[in-house]
Parts: structure tokens; C-alpha cells; sequence
């Protein structure tokens, strides 16, 4: 009996998280991506900008919710050329926690630790 | 063991010692170094695949395909840690611990840490790791030992040929000695049995009667016939065939005493007689008057003017006790060694207890010496161990 409940929990706490990712990942599609997508913005080379020069998770999201609440050329992680061919982001209207939502949902997106795998 | 082959071996126990502690130094120091050496070796060829890997890192961070290939080798191990040194991905079975040092080691393992920067992939440090080829160390050691035994052969015959070049005088002042000995009691033999022997004619028909000028030429004819036959004996010992038999002790004791009779007379020394009779012991006749007239001289020779000799047999022994100048206790141990003479008023060649100690050790006797000085010395043979 006891692993019986011991598994229904343990399905139900997936399933809901599996929803909360997905859902999750709706809203930064709705959100961020989707406006990347049709500027045509490469969010992945964003990411791995960041990655090259932070290193670890938390100094990423801090790094992008700074340039985020104040973008700026000066504080951006991309080139100076990469404005002459994209626009510059217009400051967002997200309140701080659906903000730091969205950059956590950014980062497991485009995480590398989820791409690399052993050669054969 | 004699004194020449006692001063030999601890010569070369010296020697050998010595070198032997300079070698193994010498070759730890060497050993160690050498096996520094062969480690930086590996871990040059380890920091190199190390850069080979940063080089693909560097490739694969620009790579936007859907899967990344780490860059593994089956010939090495290698991992990625962040900034906060937490694993991202490797090759290893069981994530190893990042150290903070450039390189390290375990019993088996080579390791050597990257510092990335920038950081590609996300990778600030990169660990790669490989199995210590032990083949060359195991080589070195083979080295080292046949060097330690082929110096070990080398020194020993270079330590036995000096040792043999260092006590050759002393051999050749014993040899000198031996062959002096031999060829003075060779021509000591027919004057001192002329000399006994017109003695006992002269005796036998009365011609002088017991003149103690006689006595005293009979007494030192004795004494010199005693000596000849002692040093016959150390001279011919090594061939020397015994016939053991059955001698009766008691009337050997008595008849040697009479034999003396002449030397404790003069000394005015009282003798005191406990002695089992009929008393049989399995022991070559020659060798018991040996055993006997070396005690018995000693006795007397050391024994104070008017002092007293004591002769106990027993079942199990014989002591003789004289009550003389006596023996340090110092020179107790040493005084059965050949040429030994603790006391040089009186004279002799030291050979006296020497002879002694050699036909008690021939038939397993104990000798047992307790001294005083100027009291006396008790010497004991006890016939069984």
C-alpha cells in the first residue's frame, strides 16, 4: 500500500512539473522568443555569449536580468556591430518574478549540459 | 675464530656496512629522482592532450547542431567544471573532486587541471586524468637492484682482497711466531730428554743423592719438558689422532701430583687432596695429562709462596684452587685466548689455558673460572654440559 502512494505521488509531482516546464516554456515563447524569432535575433548565440563569459548558471541570470531592467549597448554581451544589424531591446514590461522566470526558462532552453553527449 | 679472521670480518663489516648505507642512499636519491622524472614525462603528454581538448572545447562551443560530441579519448579521462568548480560533463566512471592544484597524483592515476578562460561551454576548469604507466619505474627498479648486487659482489671481493692486504703483517707475525715455535721445540726435544734422563741414572745410583741442586735442575728440566710438549701439541693439533679409552682420573691426578711434587716442595705450597677414587673418564691419555699438568702448573706457578693447592674430583668435576695472586675480572673472558698472559711476572708463552680450553671443548667438558684477585682462582671442568 505504501508504494503504492509512494509512486501515485511521485507521478502526480512529475506530471505536474512536467506541465509547469511546459508551461513555462509557453509563456517564454509568448514572451521573449517569439519577438526573437521574428527579428530574427539568435537567442542561441546569445546564450552561449553569456555562457563563455559567466560560466555557471546563477552568474548568467543575474548578468541578464541587469542588461534586461537596463539594456543598453555599453552593458550588452553582444558586439557593437551586432546593433547595426539588430535592434536595440526595448525595456521590458515583465514585472521582476515573471522576469527571473523567463531568464531561468532561458537558460534550461538553451542549457549545454543537455546537448553534450559521449562520443561512440 | 682467530684474532687475524675476528679483525678481518669486522673489517669488512665496517666496510661493507658503510658501503653498503652510501649506496642505498645513493640510489634512493637517484631512484626518486629518476621516477620524478619519468611522472613529468607522463604529465607532459597529459598537459598536451589536455590542450588538444581545450582546442575542440574552443570548436564545439561555436557548434549550434542539435547534439554536442564531448571530445573523449579511450586513451585518457577528461572532465568540464564551471566557475564554481561543479561538474558539467566528462569521460569519468566516478565524477572525481576538483584539487586546486595545477597537477596531482593517486597510486594509480595522473592529474592535470586547465584553467579556461573564456569560459567555452561554460567550462572554467578541465580535468583530464590517465592510468600511471608503471612499465618504466618498474625497469628503474630492476636497474637499481642489479646495480646494488653487482656493487655488492664488486665491493665484498675488493673489501676481502684490502682485508687480507691490511692484516698481512699480522699473519706474518703470527706465521714467524709459529715457525719459531716449531723449529725451537724441534731442537729443544733431545736436549731436555738427555737432560731428564741422566737425572734418573744419576738418581737411580746414587752417585749425588737428593741434592736440592739436582731437584732444581730437575724441576726446570720439567718445566721445559712441559712446554715442549704443550707447544708440540699446538703445533700438531689440527692432525693430531686421539685414542679415546677409559683413564682412570683418580690415579692420573695422583700420579701427576707426585710429578710436581718436586715444584710444590720448593714453593713450600700445602696440598689438599678430595679426591673420588677409582674415578674413570672416556678421554685420550694424552689430552688428561694435559688437562691435568696445565691446571696443576698454573696452580702452582701463580699460587703465593707457602699457599695452598686444592684438588676436588667429583662425579661431575674437577676443580683445582689455588689460593695466589688471582684474575681481574675484566680478563676473565679473555684469559683462555692463546698467548694470553695476564700476569708477566711469571713465565710462560700464554698457551697454558689455551691448551686447556681445547681438549675440554673436544669433549664437550665446561670450563668454568672464578677468580679473586689476591685471593685465588678456582678453575672448574665439569665433564658433562
Amino acid at each position: 500500500m505504501g508504494k503504492i502512494i509512494f509512486f501515485f505521488s511521485l507521478f502526480c509531482i512529475v506530471g505536474h512539473a512536467q506541465d509547469v516546464n511546459k508551461e513555462d516554456k509557453q509563456q517564454l515563447q509568448k514572451e521573449c522568443l517569439q519577438c526573437h524569432i521574428e527579428q530574427q535575433i539568435p537567442s542561441a548565440l546569445i546564450y552561449r555569449r553569456y555562457l563563455m563569459k559567466y560560466s555557471t548558471f546563477e552568474r548568467m541570470e543575474k548578468a541578464i536580468f541587469a542588461y534586461i531592467k537596463n539594456p543598453d549597448k555599453k552593458h550588452s554581451i553582444m558586439p557593437p556591430q551586432f546593433f547595426l544589424k539588430f535592434p536595440m531591446k526595448e525595456l521590458s514590461t515583465l514585472d521582476e518574478d515573471a522576469l527571473q522566470k523567463m531568464i531561468k526558462s532561458y537558460l534550461n532552453t538553451f542549457d549545454v549540459k543537455k546537448k553534450l553527449v559521449l562520443p561512440q | 675464530m682467530s684474532s687475524e679472521q675476528s679483525s678481518l670480518v669486522r673489517f669488512l663489516l665496517i666496510y661493507l656496512g658503510s658501503t653498503f648505507i652510501l649506496f642505498s642512499l645513493a640510489s634512493w636519491i637517484f631512484y626518486v629522482s629518476s621516477k620524478h622524472h619519468l611522472l613529468d614525462k607522463q604529465r607532459e603528454i597529459l598537459k598536451y592532450q589536455s590542450e588538444n581538448v581545450t582546442s575542440k572545447l574552443r570548436m564545439l562551443h561555436k557548434n549550434f547542431d542539435g547534439t554536442l560530441v564531448y571530445p573523449g579519448s579511450k586513451t585518457f579521462n577528461s572532465a568540464i567544471y564551471d566557475l564554481d568548480k561543479r561538474y558539467i560533463f566528462g569521460t569519468f566512471k566516478q565524477i572525481p573532486v576538483l584539487e586546486h592544484t595545477d597537477h596531482y597524483s593517486d597510486e594509480k592515476r595522473l592529474y592535470h587541471v586547465t584553467k579556461l578562460e573564456p569560459y567555452y561551454l561554460g567550462a572554467a576548469y578541465l580535468l583530464t586524468a590517465k592510468e600511471i604507466d608503471k612499465s618504466p619505474i618498474t625497469a628503474l627498479q630492476a636497474k637499481i637492484i642489479w646495480f646494488m648486487l653487482a656493487a655488492g659482489v664488486f665491493f665484498t671481493t675488493l673489501g676481502y682482497f684490502l682485508g687480507r692486504l691490511f692484516t698481512a703483517p699480522m699473519r706474518d707475525s703470527i706465521e714467524q711466531m709459529n715457525y719459531f715455535i716449531q723449529d725451537t721445540t724441534h731442537e729443544l726435544n733431545t736436549p731436555i730428554s738427555t737432560i731428564l734422563t741422566n737425572i734418573e741414572l744419576l738418581e737411580t745410583y746414587g752417585k749425588y743423592g737428593k741434592s736440592e741442586e739436582l731437584q732444581r735442575i730437575e724441576i726446570a728440566s720439567k718445566t721445559l719438558s712441559r712446554i715442549y710438549e704443550d707447544l708440540t701439541y699446538l703445533n700438531l693439533n689440527h692432525d693430531y689422532h686421539r685414542d679415546v679409552e677409559s683413564v682412570d682420573i683418580t690415579q692420573l691426578i695422583e700420579e701427576r701430583m707426585v710429578y710436581f711434587s718436586t715444584m710444590l716442595q720448593s714453593r713450600g705450597i700445602t696440598t689438599r687432596l678430595e679426591i673420588l677414587p677409582e674415578k674413570m673418564l672416556e678421554i685420550d691419555p694424552n689430552d688428561a695429562v694435559r688437562l691435568i699438568d696445565n691446571l696443576l702448573s698454573n696452580a702452582i706457578k701463580y699460587n703465593k709462596a707457602k699457599g695452598t693447592l686444592t684438588v676436588k674430583l667429583t662425579e661431575k668435576s674437577l676443580r683445582i684452587i689455588d689460593t695466589g695472586i688471582g684474575i681481574a675480572q675484566k680478563d676473565l673472558n679473555d684469559i683462555s685466548k692463546r698467548f694470553k698472559r695476564v700476569n708477566k711476572s711469571e713465565g710462560g708463552f700464554g698457551i697454558g689455558l689455551d691448551i686447556v680450553n681445547q681438549v675440554v671443548n673436544s669433549y664437550g667438558f665446561v670450563l668454568h673460572i672464578t677468580s679473586e684477585m689476591n685471593k685465588g682462582t678456582e678453575v672448574e671442568v665439569r665433564w658433562e654440559k
